[in-house]
């Protein structure tokens, strides 16, 4: 027994207070959320930050402010702190709003330029982003490259001028309506001993030449999915993002953006509600896995501002990010079974209620597979644990 | 809400070194111990004797005592049943207490540590629907011996109601059940992150196959959950001290956060329980393993002042009457 352990680092960070603005901040989007709600604007929906697409919806955000709030107010946006956007986003979520259009843009893409983009590439981009008036789609994942991001095999070949592009990116979300996306390229052979070096990244425009995109259909008929192929697709040396071979950090540095936000747990937040909803009316009997559910989504919720203040305080994010995201995506996907579970064909449900189930077990599979899996995730804790 | 590395530090080695030289079991010296050093009742107030800290100080000695693996009631005396006394206006003495709250025929079952403590600090509700609170000694009481699963005692205390005592407000009683529940949850919490200590150190030692357990992807995950589910715990555990502490125990939607933290540590204790004696094989079972100083102990607290599913029951109770509407805002009070 006089053994000592090691003792191990908290993974998460303790929790702070919310800070009244934040609070207020609240109160403000809820506001301007019941309002949308009793216009009719939106329809609260399930995964709306994949699947609901309204660009005016988007715009009506960007008029309050709401879009590019981290970013300084010389590039158009409005120089706010992160947990300010981390409570704007919070709020959304929840209400299962359609920000689909502007959410990589306004997620990953902004602290990527902010961190990496070329002054001039600021000076394009963040301003129509804090606008709505520009999109973004994620352009990592390949055809043979899920989970394996180092073995992208998407050439960039250096010609007069620029770079030409050879590949095809899979799952990128939006591209048959956004305007560009950030592609990860192979600017140098692999090198068995170096699988990260020789990465690179590039702005590609979906309308350029060379550039085709094609739907991919999900199982439920929804088109949000898209294959990008790049046939030698030229990209200007203007639009070379970050350094040459640097692509590996960069994706990881963007990837922390990915995969620590409040979506990887409020997804069917909107469907616990109408559960809760139904529960209260009797439409379904009563069961203390409701009460499970809810207990962990608060949880999650102090956890996912721990996460912001870490993020806000420029601490390394990727450990407690795959902590939040490992629980919070299984416990989203619970949430769509439980209701489901409840289900059954000759019930009290309204068919509303129904729909939104279903829509929630299709969209389920996706929560821990987008953003790096589950399986992934936890190798990563698993290396903060010191176990690799 | 951290708390000086150096009296962490204090409370680790009082309690490491209590086990080293005299096992499990809290007897008289380390009470002598705890007391000479301002720990017996560290969060009491100072003009009667106490050290004037707060629960984040009372949290880290509640951990230190579990990661050594010493059971001591010091919780209950501290926290509870002399906080009783101040805030009834009875005078606290250097005396070891727990409290029992008796029910209509003068009982009180579970209450902790009653057989081996000094005096009990009984609570009942006066014919007038108040209630009172009184401190009586233990031979006042009659008292029939029990434990949890972990040996500790768990007692039924039976008394005759007293003719008077101090009255205390609903709010009181009401605070005083949400402090013996976290008391539990950050129990379970220390008794969790132990468990996962113990596991990380296991894995990487233990060899298997030609390489340590800890290469195992299988393993790994096994782990890296334990990790998760504990976290989870803590920050909500976290999150209802933060709360508690912020508005001395006043925050309306307290109890709330209070259910979501025991409903947490409880299903976190569910997957960590299991997970670590996956990991540990067989050895784990045994009683010479110190593994089951802190699984069996997580399972014996998570279900104290109140199970699980009650906990669970607290929180579908709150959020039917927050509706669909309000449910948000209950998460995020």
């Amino acid at each position: 027994m006089a053994q000592r352990l090691m003792p191990i680092p908290r993974l998460v960070p303790a929790l702070d207070t919310e800070p009244a603005d934040a609070t207020a901040l609240r109160a403000e989007v809820r506001a301007f959320l019941d309002e949308q709600r009793a216009a009719g604007t939106f329809t609260p929906a399930v995964d709306a930050w994949l699947c609901g697409w309204d660009e005016k919806f988007t715009t009506a955000l960007a008029d309050r402010g709401w879009l590019g709030m981290t970013v300084p107010k010389e590039y158009g946006g409005h120089g706010r702190s992160f947990l300010q956007r981390f409570v704007v986003t919070e709020e959304l979520l929840a209400a299962g709003a359609p920000v689909a259009a502007h959410w990589i843009a306004d997620r990953q893409i902004v602290p990527s330029l902010l961190k990496y983009g070329t002054e001039r590439q600021k000076q394009e981009f963040l301003p129509r982003i804090a606008a709505g008036q520009c999109f973004f789609g994620i352009g990592m994942s390949e055809p043979d490259s899920g989970s394996d991001l180092a073995s992208v095999r998407t050439r960039a070949v250096q010609v007069d001028g620029g770079w030409r592009l050879t590949g095809t990116k899979v799952w990128t979300s939006g591209a048959h309506r956004a305007h560009a996306f950030i592609v990860l390229a192979r600017t140098a052979p692999v090198d068995p001993a170096h699988r990260h070096a020789g990465l690179s990244q590039f702005i590609v425009r979906f309308d350029g030449p060379g550039v085709e995109v094609r739907p991919i259909i999900s199982m439920n008929g929804g088109h949000h999915f898209n294959e990008v192929i790049l046939d030698d697709a030229f990209v200007p040396d203007d639009m070379v993002f970050g350094q040459i071979g640097n692509g590996w950090q960069q994706v990881t540095s963007e990837l922390s953006f990915e995969r620590s936000g409040p979506e990887r747990l409020l997804s069917t937040f909107v469907l616990l509600a109408q559960t809760t909803d139904n529960m209260a009316r009797q439409r379904i009997s009563r069961d203390a896995d409701l009460g499970r559910l809810v207990a962990r989504i608060a949880g999650l919720h102090h956890m996912s501002m721990a996460v912001a203040g870490a993020l806000e305080r420029h601490e390394p994010a990727d450990v407690p990010a795959a902590v939040v995201k490992v629980l919070g995506t299984t416990t989203e996907g619970d949430i769509a079974d439980f209701a489901d579970l409840h289900r059954g064909d000759h019930g009290a449900l309204p068919q509303q209620a129904r729909d939104l189930i279903t829509a929630a077990v299709d969209q389920r599979p996706g929560f821990t597979l987008r953003g790096g899996t589950n399986e992934v995730l936890r190798g990563v804790i698993a290396r903060g644990l010191g176990l690799r | 809400m951290t708390v000086d590395a150096e009296l962490v530090a204090m409370m680790n080695a009082v309690f490491a070194d209590h086990r080293t030289a005299h096992g499990p079991t809290a007897g008289p010296e380390l009470w002598d111990q705890l007391r000479t050093l301002g720990l017996a009742r560290l969060t009491g107030a100072e003009e009667s004797g106490g050290s004037g800290a707060g629960w984040h100080e009372a949290a880290e000695l509640m951990a230190a005592a579990v990661r050594s693996g010493v059971r001591v009631g010091l919780p209950e005396h501290d926290l509870l049943a002399c906080w009783l006394l101040e805030v009834a206006g009875i005078a606290v003495d250097d005396n070891t207490r727990t409290v029992a709250l008796l029910d209509e025929s003068g009982t009180a079952t579970a209450v902790p540590w009653a057989s081996t403590a000094q005096r009990i600090v009984l609570v009942w509700r006066t014919q007038t629907g108040e209630h009172a609170v009184s401190d009586v000694d233990t031979g006042q009481v009659r008292i029939t011996a029990g434990a949890n699963m972990i040996g500790e005692p768990r007692d039924t205390v039976s008394a005759d109601v007293p003719a008077d005592g101090a009255t205390v407000s609903e709010a009181t009683v009401t605070t005083l059940h949400l402090k013996a529940a976290l008391v539990r949850a950050v129990q379970v919490c220390a008794a969790m992150d132990t468990i996962l200590e113990l596991a990380v150190e296991h894995s990487s030692s233990r060899i298997q196959f030609g390489r340590p357990l800890a290469k195992f992807q299988a393993i790994q995950h096994m782990i890296s959950d334990i990790a998760a589910e504990a976290t989870l715990a803590r920050t909500a555990t976290e999150a209802a001290l933060t709360a508690a502490v912020g508005t001395t125990w006043s925050a309306p939607h307290l109890e709330f956060l209070v259910a979501v933290a025991r409903s947490c540590c409880g299903h976190a204790a569910s997957v960590v329980v299991r997970n670590a004696h996956q990991v540990f094989g067989a050895i784990g079972t045994t009683a010479e393993h110190r593994l089951h100083e802190y699984t069996r102990a997580a399972l014996a607290w998570r279900g104290e002042f109140g199970s699980v599913r009650s906990w669970d029951e607290r929180v579908t109770t709150a959020a039917l009457q927050a509706g669909g509407a309000g449910l948000w805002e209950l998460i995020t009070s």
